[in-house]
């Protein structure tokens, strides 16, 4: 009797709060497909690409929490995620560094990695607009210069990087080692980006992401309600500096080349506002799905199926065509949907939403619809 | 050696103030903050090497290469016509999709370049035999002549766009865009059609100044050298004020020096002198954070 009771209970709330609302219920989806895709058989390689997907998909939320969130532009997030790469891969490289296991060096790197965002955004959020993104665009390069500067090779290891190898995440799960291992190393990665989906979630709907939003619509308006800003842009800068510091600790742990200047280069600062805007800015599942979009794009499109269907043209003639067909892929995604893939199918099915008879539906969401048409028509 | 840090550091200085030019007149007029700038000059290094070095006009002659750079001058400025209108205009307004849009324009010539010309970097200088490779002194320091021509175009180049700026129509409706552009709109400014003006004008100013800085100072050019233009542009127009054309010019010379002095300086720490530009530019904007002469800026503080 309870039982039942508690089942009836547990779906109407499921009905009315994930089933009902297009957008959650696409997001709902799109977690469980995640779930499930390492136990459909793929190759090891593949589960390998989806890790990266994860990785990108972290790295391009915690952009968007400063600029989709914030309205600061940062077009030097690569720093964050450098730094991760590097003191992750010093503090637990065996032959390098110091051989600490994974569990020991991610949270050094996120505190390394919120500290030096405290280092960077003090001096940089005292400009604003096109300064700030032309700004951030220069600590990577400058901080790659230095990392690849010879007299630093001890620590740095120049060109090369500093290589982990594989750590054995979870040691009872090596029965089969390598399958296992990436299935091990996906789900970490997924529950990582999932922790930081709901994080970055809740941030974004509590008190400090109110007056986040307000300092994205108008910094002057909400200085004059007498809102600290330069305390909560820094605290945004932190918070993303702080994701995106995780995303590089991951991608050195989980990649094979660990960390190399590449982390700190320009198309690193650039990936995370490509995936952002591929998704759609502003949003949380933007950002994921931005990932997959990406991956989907850059791996199985571009290396896989376009060599099969023009195996004739070279190989290094087939390197330059890809970036080329990748970047013209985005800028007609750009131009196209300027707000995103997943925001121009949650509009969509929104539009179909309101159009649907409102009567056939049960009483609570009827109400729940009727305040919102109230509150949308009363403004 | 300080002899050698002024003269050097004049003559670059003048040509890099010409690059950042036109970044900040097409960021002070319709607001784009174009991260193709660097492609432009890139292209025009490639024009170039087209039309004089490879040979297309018969033997390499003088008369060639002054075809050859008003040729690539037009071409250049064809193609940031063609690419405003094609991406940059259907996601004007928007801050952050511009700069996507452009920094995949910057990708996609990088490519059309290394399909084309392959990862080499070819030699893109004068004819040999003329002029302009010999050397004079000028306090002590030899200079070829082909740096004292590239000064003295951009200096003669800045002072009548300054010209064009403050004393014909165009420019004045440029300024007026920039100051308001709702109000300048509704004074009968075309502005669509100034933007697009504003552009070509830009791409070429980027493109004259990748000429005569590939032929007098880099020597070669390739692929991948739309960073470094763009890097230093971008931090010398920071540094100057985002949209002030006094500050590009003060700010050329400023990172022309700073750079030539850690080169003199450093003479074996060849990847630090790339990162001086954007040192100087970050200490600069950390004591002023409007660059020198910033304007259109937000009405803060």
């Amino acid at each position: 009797m309870t039982i039942t009771s508690y089942l009836r209970r547990a779906y109407s709330s499921f009905v009315a709060h994930v089933f009902d609302i297009p957008a959650r219920f696409m997001a709902f989806l799109l977690f469980l497909t995640l779930l499930f895709i390492p136990l459909m058989g793929l190759a090891p390689f593949y589960l390998s690409v989806l890790i990266q997907a994860n990785v990108l998909a972290i790295f391009a939320a915690s952009w968007d929490l400063l600029v989709g969130r914030t309205g600061q532009i940062s077009l030097g997030h690569a720093v964050f995620f450098g730094i991760g790469a590097y003191s992750t891969a010093i503090l637990s490289s065996t032959v390098y560094g110091f051989g600490l296991p994974l569990w020991v060096t991610i949270p050094i790197a996120m505190l390394v990695g919120s500290a030096s965002a405290l280092l960077i955004g003090f001096p940089c959020l005292r400009v604003k607009g096109p300064y700030l993104a032309l700004v951030t665009m220069a600590f990577p390069l400058i901080l790659q210069t230095v990392i690849k500067w010879t007299p630093l090779n001890p620590v740095f290891h120049g060109e090369n990087g500093i290589k982990i190898g594989v750590p054995p995440l979870f040691p009872f799960l090596s029965i089969r080692p390598y399958n296992q291992q990436r299935m091990a190393e996906y789900y970490f990665s997924l529950i990582m980006l999932f922790i930081c989906a709901v994080i970055i979630y809740k941030i974004a709907n509590s008190k400090t992401g109110i007056v986040f939003a307000s300092i994205l619509d108008d910094e002057l308006a909400s200085k004059a309600c007498g809102i600290n800003t330069t305390k909560y842009k820094l605290m945004a800068f932190i918070l993303s500096g702080l994701f995106a510091t995780l995303a590089g600790a991951l991608q050195a742990h989980f990649s094979p080349r660990g960390a190399d200047p590449s982390t700190l280069g320009l198309t690193m600062s650039f990936t995370p506002v490509v995936v952002a805007f591929l998704g759609g800015i502003g949003t949380i599942y933007g950002s994921i799905v931005g990932a997959y979009v990406y991956t989907l794009l850059d791996w199985f499109l571009l290396r896989d199926l376009i060599p099969r269907l023009l195996p004739s043209i070279p190989y290094e003639a087939r390197q330059y065509l890809n970036l080329l067909i990748f970047s013209l892929l985005v800028l007609i995604f750009v131009i196209k949907w300027p707000r995103g893939v997943a925001r121009f199918t949650t509009d969509k099915l929104e539009d179909l939403e309101e159009a649907r008879d409102l009567d056939e539906r049960g009483p609570r969401i009827w109400k729940r619809y009727k305040r919102k048409r109230e509150k949308s028509s009363s403004i | 050696m300080i002899e050698q840090i002024i003269v050097y550091g004049a003559i670059s200085g003048g040509v890099y103030a010409l690059l950042a030019l036109g970044f900040t007149l097409i960021y002070g007029v319709s607001g784009v903050v174009n991260l193709a700038h660097g492609s432009f000059y890139m292209l025009a290094a490639y024009m170039f090497f087209v039309f004089g070095s490879s040979g297309l006009f018969g033997a390499e002659t003088m008369l060639t290469s002054v075809l050859a750079v008003i040729l690539a001058v037009v071409v250049v400025g064809v193609v940031g016509l063609i690419v405003y209108r094609l991406t940059i205009h259907p996601v004007l307004g928007d801050e952050v999709a511009v700069m996507v849009v452009t920094v995949c324009l910057a990708l996609i010539f990088q490519q059309l370049m290394l399909l084309g010309f392959g990862a080499d970097f070819p030699r893109v200088s004068w004819p040999e035999g003329s002029f302009l490779l010999k050397t004079t002194s000028i306090f002590g320091v030899t200079v070829e002549y082909s740096r004292i021509l590239a000064f003295i175009v951009s200096i003669v180049l800045f002072a009548m766009l300054l010209m064009f700026i403050t004393k014909t129509k165009i420019g004045k409706a440029m300024r007026a865009v920039s100051q308001n552009r709702e109000v300048a709109m509704l004074m009968g400014i075309n502005t669509d059609r100034l933007y697009m003006l504003t552009m070509v004008l830009s791409a070429m100013l980027a493109a004259i100044a990748g000429i005569f800085i590939t032929t007098s100072i880099e020597k070669s050019t390739g692929a991948w050298l739309w960073f470094k233009p763009l890097a230093l542009s971008f931090s010398i127009v920071i540094l100057g004020g985002l949209g002030s054309i006094k500050g590009s010019l003060l700010g050329g010379f400023i990172i022309a020096f700073a750079a030539k002095t850690v080169e003199t300086i450093l003479p074996e720490g060849g990847a630090i002198v790339g990162v001086a530009p954007l040192a100087v530019m970050v200490a600069v904007l950390l004591l002023r954070p409007k660059g020198l002469f910033g304007k259109r800026v937000e009405m803060e503080d």
